[in-house]
Formats: C-alpha cells, structure tokens, sequence
C-alpha cells in the first residue's frame, strides 16, 4: 500500500485527551468523525431523526468513557463506529420488535456500502485519501462476501438470519463472513 | 477444549456482531487470559470499522452539534490551572496516604489479585461451561438427526487419495439437516482443513458446508444446518483446503465422495 495511505489511516488519536476533560479535543473529534458516523446510522435505520439521536448519544457515551479507550488497541474511529453501530443496532432492534419498520421484508439485499446521499460540503483531502484506500481494500472482497458482512453489520442479522435469507447453508454463510473478515483484517495490517 | 484457530474464527465474526451468544460469551472467557486472542479481536474490530468508513460522509446538521455540545456537562472540562492545583494536593495527600496506609494498601493489592484470579477462573468456566451446553445442545440435535424415521443415511467412500476413507451422512430431510461422520482420513497439516461440498443439481458450482479437522486417528464429525433441499443435493465431497476453508474448491482431488 502506498505512503498516502499510511499517513491517511494513522491519525494522532484525540481521545486521550477528551479523557482528560478537554473540550477542543472533543469539538475536533466531532468535526473529524461525525460525518462518518451519521452516515453509518443513516445506512442501519434509514430514519435522520433516528440517527441524529443515536450520533448524539455516540457522543455524550464518548465523552463520558473516553478514559476506557485504550489506544493501543485500536484508533478513535474504529472505537466510536463501534459505540454508534452496537446503540444503532439496538435500536434498529427495538424497533423491529415494535414492528415500526415497514419495508423490512422488501429490504434490497446489495453488496455495495455506498450511501446515495453525499456530503454537500468539501472534502478533508485526508478522509477523502482514506475513504479511497478502504474502498479499494472492501472492493478486494467478493460480491457474495461483501453481501454476508453487511447483513451482519448493517443490518444486525444472525448467521442463521443471513443463511435463510440468502438461501444458503449455514456453514457457507459462516466461512464466507469468517473469510471476509480474515481478508479485510489482512488488508488493513498491510496499509498500518 | 478450543484452539486459537477456532477462537480466531469466532473473533471474525463477534467482530460484527455475528458470533452466536454461546460461541461469543465463550471467547469473551477466554479473551480475559489470552493476550493474542485479545489482539486479534481488536485487529478484527479495526477492520470492521471499515465497513462503516467505505460509506459516503453526511454531515449532520449543525442543529445537532450545537445540541450535543450543550447536553456535555461542561462542569466536567478541568481547567488546565485548577487542575495543576488539584493534582498537587492529591500528590501531597498521597504522600501521606501510603505512608500511614501502606502496608494495608499491600494487602488490599495482594487480596484484589486473588480476587481478580478467581473471576478469571469463574469466567474461563462459565465460558466452558456455556461451550459444554452448547455442545450438549448439538448432541442432542445430531441425535435427533439419528434417531428420526426420516433419516436417510449415504455412504461417502474414499477416493483415489484416501482409499481407505470413508464417511456416513445422517440426513434428515425435514428438517433440512444432517450429521456427517469421517473415519481413516489422513491428518490434515496445521494450516489445512477439510471442507465438506454438497454438489447440487440447481447449481452449477459447488457450495461449502464446513470446516472440519480430524483426530489423530483420522476421525471427525460435522453437522450441517439449513440444507438445500433434498432433491436438489446430488451428491457430497470433501477436499483440503487452505486453514480456514475457501469459497470454491482449489482442487479436485476428494478425499471422500458419493451421491445421494
């Protein structure tokens, strides 16, 4: 992978800061990931209202155990998409038992990740070198791959779910997320 | 008692969510006393974040910003002085804490590391625990499988590189499942695995129905969910492949084959 790649993922890390109350560090890591995040909730609830109040509970969660995150283990975004898909998903889930959402049933089934609506506003040239860097990375992955991952992580689903709805059988669905995972966890080792 | 390996599969998959309760509650169990294991669940969560960072940035309105900056209690932000002020006098106050306190601070560490030890024990045998039930669980569904009246059982016979081979398919067409026993196959290499294929006459490629490794003696035992249906099995195979299986068979060379 390329230099540009390199600087493009490893951004210095503010939360240790936020940890440490202060508020500039905060302001810049909303700034630096909040588009991120609110298209992420977009894409699982398919609902803004509902996914301006999950990006808002991502944040008040962040600032209150910002001292748990341990940089070592991963980077700032990876810890907050992981706040925001887990709340995101719950509450898709809630919203499943209350039986809200109508187009559950007719839900295309796509392998693209990609959000129709576009941020209106410029670019960082940064996200944008990096946002290249993991689609090229995701693109490596075959379409029945991609598929498996993102019933799981979009959509919340079981394996077994994922088995019924594509038809296939359990152990298929299990390798191929298995396998997609060990490619992506590859990839992104190489452009560290 | 499960290996890195199959830890690690399972890793892939609580990385998005997908990990079944009992297989997730079990590295969970068995994250808190192994390091490399943590380390690859982490690796594996980076990862998945880029599911989410492959998506288009939308900015949320600024509504939204304003609206989170006020709910931050800023009571919270330390001053930069206050602070410096503050951890002073804890300093000082420290001082004199271990002086006075010491010698009982030594027992409350020593007592906490006993107490941390046997929550880790707890943990590493509930996870076990959990592993047994499911396990149990799986049991009990193979010998349902077994047991049923509709069960159809085929025989898989070795092939030109494992003559000796053979292996039995237990399937239960209502149910859509079968339990699928090997006997005499070869060893497979640490960084090998079987993988089991059903050839389906619907479809043109073959499609994998699990992993699997052997005992020393050549034995092993895999159970298949959800199956096409049984009219459109044609027959069954398996193959070595690369440690942790692959989409499409790399090789034609069957260990055990036969058609239903």
């Amino acid at each position: 992978m390329t230099a540009a790649m390199n600087t493009s993922v490893q951004t210095s890390s503010l939360l240790p800061a936020v940890a440490h109350g202060d508020m500039g560090a905060f302001e810049q890591l909303y700034d630096r990931h909040s588009s991120t995040l609110y298209a992420l909730l977009l894409r699982i609830l398919s609902n803004p209202d509902d996914a301006q109040e999950v990006l808002q509970e991502t944040f008040v969660k962040a600032w209150t155990n910002a001292k748990m995150f341990d940089s070592v283990r991963g980077s700032d975004v990876a810890w907050l998409i992981s706040i925001a898909r887990s709340r995101g998903i719950d509450r898709l889930r809630s919203r499943r038992i209350r039986g809200d959402r109508e187009d559950e049933a007719g839900r295309e089934i796509s392998g693209s990740f990609g959000f129709v609506e576009k941020r209106t506003g410029a670019d960082d040239a940064i996200q944008s070198e990096e946002r290249s860097a993991v689609r090229s990375a995701l693109a490596e992955l075959p379409e029945s791959q991609r598929v498996a991952l993102a019933l799981a992580y979009f959509e919340g689903l079981s394996q077994s779910e994922i088995a019924e709805r594509l038809g296939e059988p359990l152990g298929t669905i299990k390798t191929r997320m298995q396998l997609g995972m060990k490619k992506l966890r590859e990839r992104l080792k190489a452009f560290r | 008692m499960m290996s890195h390996d199959q830890y690690d599969a399972i890793a892939a998959l609580d990385a998005i969510g997908a990990a079944d309760a009992d297989e997730a509650s079990a590295l969970h169990a068995h994250l808190a006393s192994c390091p490399d294991c943590r380390r690859a669940r982490d690796e594996y969560a980076e990862a998945a974040s880029l599911l989410a960072r492959d998506l288009d940035p939308v900015d949320p309105p600024r509504q939204l910003r304003d609206r989170i900056f006020k709910s931050i209690d800023r009571g919270n932000v330390v001053d930069a002085r206050e602070r410096f002020g503050i951890s002073r006098w804890w300093m000082a106050a420290a001082v004199v804490f271990l002086a006075l306190w010491g010698w009982r601070e030594l027992s409350v560490r020593m007592m906490r590391e006993k107490v941390n030890s046997r929550d880790a024990d707890i943990r590493r045998l509930a996870g076990q625990n959990q592993l047994l039930t499911a396990r149990n669980e799986k049991l009990s569904a193979e010998m349902a499988s077994l047991a049923s009246r509709d069960t159809r059982t085929i025989a898989l016979t070795g092939q030109q590189v494992s003559p000796s081979a053979s292996a039995k398919v237990f399937l239960e067409p209502q149910q859509r499942r079968a339990v699928v026993f090997f006997y005499n196959l070869p060893p497979n290499a640490a960084d090998k695995s079987y993988q089991l294929w059903i050839l389906r006459a619907d479809q043109p490629k073959p499609q994998s129905a699990g992993i699997f490794d052997v005992t020393p003696s050549g034995a092993a035992s895999i159970s298949i969910e959800n199956l096409p249906l049984a009219t459109e099995i044609k027959g069954l195979a398996v193959t070595l492949e690369p440690k942790g299986g692959v989409e499409q068979p790399t090789n034609t060379n069957f260990f055990v084959a036969g058609s239903t």
